[in-house]
């Protein structure tokens, strides 16, 4: 992941070029091309070039117009949209304290917490999904200890919009942390001693030092974070609501249950348009960093 | 050993692991190919397997798991092909499976006619489960009603669809069913609105009658009748993704009743995931939907006789009774062929209908209008 190297100085280029190092690349660019862009290409390609009923092919867009006239798919398409800003917004609230906190701390508490806040990367989201319910659900845990301390019953996120939420910013701490951390680690100390010299405050420090040190990598955070989450499957499945659904579980219950390929595939094509637009910012960032 | 011998050894040892086994059908070496799932095959090793080779000597069963219907249909495919070419099938017996699969088959008389095999238990078999002579049904399965007996008294359980329905909104938030497409418990349960709304009428529907017309007459009624349900459903209207996270919300004791299926209610009570004091019934007026699993035996397998033998043996009471008791299934023989004392345990949840709906585009709408019409919860009149 070059990604969270970016900032560090691009070597000089070498005076002669080999072909050595294109050789190097062509094997992963080639497998990217065929395992990624052509599926692309094709996949618009057969939304748009349809069969007519006289056997012939022709232009449509018809499987488009469907969709953004279909007040079921827009739904869809919007609680996706709004799932994937809230775990964006709760990811960086939640994971930039406690990136912060492991770069600071000298402390021997500083590697627990480190090694829980990369746990959750190791938990498949199927387990997730039914401990969740176990905890979070309907007389869960959570529910039997503010019984238990005289609390009143919460109304559980389970199969509401939170509750894909929840699990997804969960599921999603490991990988934030790791990048914000790699960010966290060219912000020198020297800066922040100089700062608090002249006397900054702790905001001022966070706002005027770090911050802009680590948008980079704040930005790349997000990115991973939003394409993976965009395209959820499991835990929108088992913990949202029946109505409306996430992309991932729309698409696959259009193409498994609803035996309409030609319209999955419409819909992968327009999930795949919002996510592009986040692969832009990735990629913009990572070259904005390497330009010399 | 050095590094290179070690991947030499290693390389040769997976090269034999990936060559083709080789294997052609023994006599008495009777082979079953599956489409269920694990537990079913659990079951046949556990109960079926030992008893049938202690009371047949020098006849043993092996037992393929076949992946799903279209993996034995596959096998089913090339017996047929066998069968064409005068070669063996190296298979004898399928479970769950229906020969109408088989293009042909039945036609060319690859499976046996059940009728004229002369089983001795054939008269025993539940009327409600025959379905074509080339299938055997053996177990069933239907969706009944699991409910919290320390909430609802058993004698005041709902009986019939209006008691329920009544029952529903008199308890708000204490009935949950699953989504329609994500499993046969919150699937049966809308099909058995579906029929509620047309008459009662099964013969209603069948695998070639659909129409976009008659989907829009029959269908829409239905998803009146669950929406008009569904603010007094769990949370006002939610929907669980499966089967298992029903039984999960009764057994977290969340909800006082689910629709759920037999064999894994009685099987999830078995292993203490739902409690003792979960009661299950099912509707008198017209049960939820359900089916029975069908055998079907080759007639150019090696071990016909010993195949007919095992079916035969399936239907005994000693079997039946274990489906019951072991895989949590339904006897695929009538209740009067179980012991009295199962017969007594179960009494409530005794099918005298067991409606069946068809698969295919009856399917496809149910799938597509429930979640446009049913699950986004938008009252209609607002």
């Amino acid at each position: 992941m070059t990604a969270i190297d970016a900032g560090q100085p691009v070597l000089a280029a070498p005076e002669r070029r080999r072909p050595i190092g294109l050789l190097l690349v062509a094997v992963p660019v080639l497998l990217v091309i065929w395992l990624i862009i052509w599926p692309i290409i094709s996949a618009v390609i057969q939304t748009v070039w349809v069969k007519t009923p006289e056997g012939g092919n022709s232009f449509s867009v018809e499987t488009y117009r469907f969709f953004f006239s279909d007040g079921y798919s827009l739904s869809n398409l919007s609680i996706t949209l709004w799932t994937t800003g809230v775990c964006a917004i709760l990811l960086l609230v939640v994971c930039l304290p406690i990136a912060l906190y492991l770069r600071f701390s000298d402390s021997k508490v500083a590697a627990y917490v480190q090694g829980l806040a990369i746990f959750p990367m190791f938990v498949p989201s199927i387990i997730l999904s039914f401990a969740f319910i176990r905890v979070l659900g309907p007389n869960g845990t959570v529910d039997l200890v503010f019984n238990a301390v005289g609390l009143p019953k919460i109304r559980s996120p389970y199969l509401t919009p939170w509750g894909p939420v929840i699990g997804l910013v969960w599921d999603n701490i490991p990988l934030t942390v790791l990048i914000l951390l790699s960010g966290l680690g060219n912000v020198s100390n020297q800066a922040i001693e100089a700062a608090r010299d002249v006397g900054a405050g702790k905001l001022a420090l966070l706002w005027h030092i770090i911050l802009p040190r680590i948008s980079n990598s704040v930005l790349v955070a997000i990115s991973f974070a939003v394409l993976g989450i965009f395209s959820a499957f499991t835990l929108p499945y088992v913990l949202g609501p029946a109505a409306p659904e996430m992309m991932g579980p729309f698409m696959q219950r259009t193409f498994r249950e609803l035996f309409e390929p030609q319209t999955a595939i419409t819909q992968a094509v327009i999930t795949f348009g919002f996510c592009i637009v986040f692969g832009l910012f990735y990629v913009r960032s990572v070259a904005r960093n390497q330009a010399p | 050993m050095k590094r290179r011998d070690f991947m030499l050894a290693a390389g040769t040892f997976a090269g034999a692991l990936m060559l083709p086994r080789m294997s052609f059908g023994a006599e008495g070496v009777i082979d079953v190919y599956f489409s269920s799932d694990q537990n079913v095959i659990d079951f046949w090793t556990n109960v079926v397997k030992p008893k049938f080779e202690a009371a047949n000597a020098g006849v043993t069963l092996n037992l393929v798991d076949g992946g799903d219907g279209a993996g034995v249909a596959a096998i089913g495919d090339r017996a047929l092909a066998a069968m064409a070419s005068g070669a063996d099938p190296q298979a004898d017996l399928f479970e769950g499976f229906d020969t109408r699969v088989t293009v042909d088959g039945i036609a060319k008389g690859l499976y046996v006619d059940f009728e004229t095999a002369g089983l001795s238990n054939y008269g025993k078999i539940n009327p409600l489960a025959f379905d074509i002579p080339t299938n055997l049904p053996y177990r069933g399965s239907q969706v009944l009603l699991a409910y919290d007996t320390t909430k609802l008294d058993p004698a005041n359980a709902p009986k019939t669809w209006p008691d329920l329905v009544a029952w529903i909104k008199a308890n708000p938030g204490q009935f949950i069913y699953n989504r329609p497409n994500k499993g046969g418990s919150g699937g049966n349960f809308v099909r058995r609105a579906i029929l509620e709304a047309n008459g009662k009428d099964p013969s209603k529907f069948a695998v070639d009658n659909y129409t976009a017309e008659a989907g829009e007459a029959m269908l829409n009624p239905a998803w009146d009748i669950l929406m008009d349900l569904a603010p007094s459903l769990f949370d006002g209207g939610a929907y669980t993704s499966g089967n298992t996270q029903s039984i999960q919300l009764l057994g977290q004791s969340a909800v006082t009743m689910i629709p759920a299926w037999s064999d894994q209610a009685l099987s999830a009570i078995a292993q203490g995931v739902l409690p003792e004091t979960t009661g299950l019934v099912q509707l008198s007026d017209l049960g939820l939907p359900g089916g029975f699993t069908k055998l079907a035996v080759l007639t150019n397998g090696v071990n016909k006789d010993a195949a007919l033998k095992l079916a035969d043996f399936l239907l005994t009471e000693e079997i039946q009774s274990a489906v019951l008791t072991e895989l949590g299934g339904f006897p695929g023989v009538s209740w009067e062929h179980v012991s009295p004392e199962l017969r007594e345990k179960f009494a409530d949840i005794i099918p005298t209908t067991i409606p069946t709906f068809p698969g295919g585009d009856w399917e496809k709408a149910i799938n597509d209008g429930w979640y446009r019409a049913v699950a986004p919860n938008v009252d209609p009149a607002s």
